[in-house]
């Protein structure tokens, strides 16, 4: 078990990486409080040894969306929410900031994991294969389909 | 596109409240990151579970060893009931064999006593007192895998019954008693079936069921005067038959039965008598005598 010092620095590294994830995920603040609960128990409870930074940012991305998808899994969530409810400081973000987000949480939730972590996280596409465990090639592909869509809502075109 | 996502990405942040509620969580879960307190919980779990284990066995191995027989006593006059008694020496079951056994096994009320009391109270029921009075025989047969007991319980028996006419007691061996179960015979009644048939080979254990002790005796008798006296005197130590002196020790089942007048006979473990006459074992054994008595 790890101590205590260590679980709040990860706290303090690893929130706002975990907080991204749940909103591009979840629907309300209770599912994200339990999701911040059980990915950080789960890493206090852990014993795995990680080679670096990097690698500890990984694991805590692939366990946040791992927990997110068991989530959802669940019975009687519904499917769609509106934005405002999703984020607590809705009114630090600007119109295009909104319409950004929103035209990502109206892809596919498959496409979400990808787009947040090629676009915020700079993973390239074997490194999400790694993360997400999947073929490199379907990653590819997700991300193809993902920048269409987008690229369709957002009309914009400068992506890399 | 990248940079407006970034841009959006990056006010989305976990506020103060949700960290530090994250971390209250934390420290209740872990119990405020004490391993050494952790444990104990385990250590307590660990402790029931292993109680509750050490309950089961112990209820499971009581209640094994108090309710299986280690003993069978088969009391048959022609109500044939059969007792069986637990390594406590208690009385853990009465059964009566065919209908007139079961009806006296209903009439005893001896479950859970010790078996001399319940020996006592047997002997004292009416229906057993009635049969007694009309010179019926009782005959008591103990078999059992603890040698001991059996022992014991035979002994216990012969002391009981020693006041009374017409009762005989005897030992048997558990494997017998299976027999005897597979012939729907109460293993003393099978006992003397036995004798009879090594005399008769026509006789069945279906002749046998409806027959009384007296009855099967008077038949034995019939056949071979001798023999009955094997059959019943063994355990007394010596025998009279006519003028005929005999001895026999209570395993040898050796009868030395002067046959008519004046023979002098001793019975040993192996089942030889000496002397003139049969001796004659409890149910298979049979000694075969010398002839040289005079």
């Amino acid at each position: 078990m790890r101590s205590e010092q260590e679980a709040n620095r990860a706290i303090e590294r690893y929130a706002d990486t975990v907080r991204r994830i749940c909103m591009i995920h979840l629907k309300n603040h209770a599912d994200t409080e339990d999701i911040f609960q059980n990915v950080f128990l789960k890493y206090v409870l852990s014993t795995a040894v990680f080679e670096s930074e990097e690698h500890e940012k990984a694991w805590f991305i692939r366990v946040t969306i791992n927990a997110c998808r068991d989530l959802l899994k669940s019975f009687f969530r519904s499917r769609t929410v509106s934005l405002d409810t999703l984020l607590d400081q809705p009114a630090e973000l600007t119109q295009t900031d909104h319409t950004v987000l929103e035209a990502v949480l109206a892809l596919p939730p498959k496409y979400r994991d990808v787009v947040y972590l090629h676009y915020y996280e700079g993973y390239t596409a074997p490194q999400i294969g790694q993360i997400l465990k999947k073929n490199v090639n379907t990653i590819y592909t997700l991300l193809g389909r993902a920048k269409q869509a987008l690229k369709e809502t957002l009309g914009g075109d400068d992506d890399a | 596109m990248r940079d407006e996502l970034k841009t959006a990405l990056d006010k989305v942040t976990a506020d103060e409240a949700l960290k530090q509620s994250t971390r209250a969580f934390l420290a209740r879960q872990t119990h405020e990151y004490g391993a050494a307190k952790a444990r104990p919980r385990t250590a307590r779990r660990l402790a029931a579970a292993f109680a509750c284990l050490a309950l089961v066995i112990v209820g499971g191995t009581g209640y094994w060893a108090y309710f299986s027989p280690t003993c069978a006593i088969s009391i048959d006059i022609n109500p044939s009931v059969e007792l069986a008694v637990n390594r406590f020496d208690k009385v853990i079951s009465v059964e009566g064999i065919g209908e007139d056994g079961e009806a006296l096994a209903e009439t005893l009320d001896v479950r859970f006593l010790n078996y001399a009391d319940a020996l006592d109270s047997l002997l004292e029921n009416q229906t057993v007192e009635d049969y007694l009075a009309q010179d019926e025989v009782l005959s008591i047969a103990v078999a059992g895998d603890n040698q001991g007991q059996a022992d014991a319980i035979l002994a216990q028996a012969e002391t009981c019954t020693a006041g009374t006419k017409n009762v005989y007691c005897h030992a048997a061996d558990s494997e017998e008693l299976e027999h005897a179960h597979e012939a729907g015979l109460s293993f003393g009644k099978y006992q003397a079936f036995l004798i009879l048939q090594s005399l008769d080979p026509s006789v069945t254990p279906d002749d046998v069921q409806g027959l009384t002790m007296r009855e099967i005796r008077d038949r034995i008798a019939a056949l071979d005067p001798s023999a009955a006296q094997g059959l019943y005197g063994e355990g007394h130590g010596h025998d009279n038959q006519n003028s005929g002196l005999g001895s026999g020790n209570r395993n040898g089942n050796g009868t030395g039965a002067g046959n008519n007048s004046a023979g002098v006979g001793t019975g040993t473990a192996t089942g030889n008598g000496s002397g003139q006459g049969q001796g004659m074992g409890a149910g298979q054994g049979n000694g075969h005598g010398h002839h040289s008595g005079h």
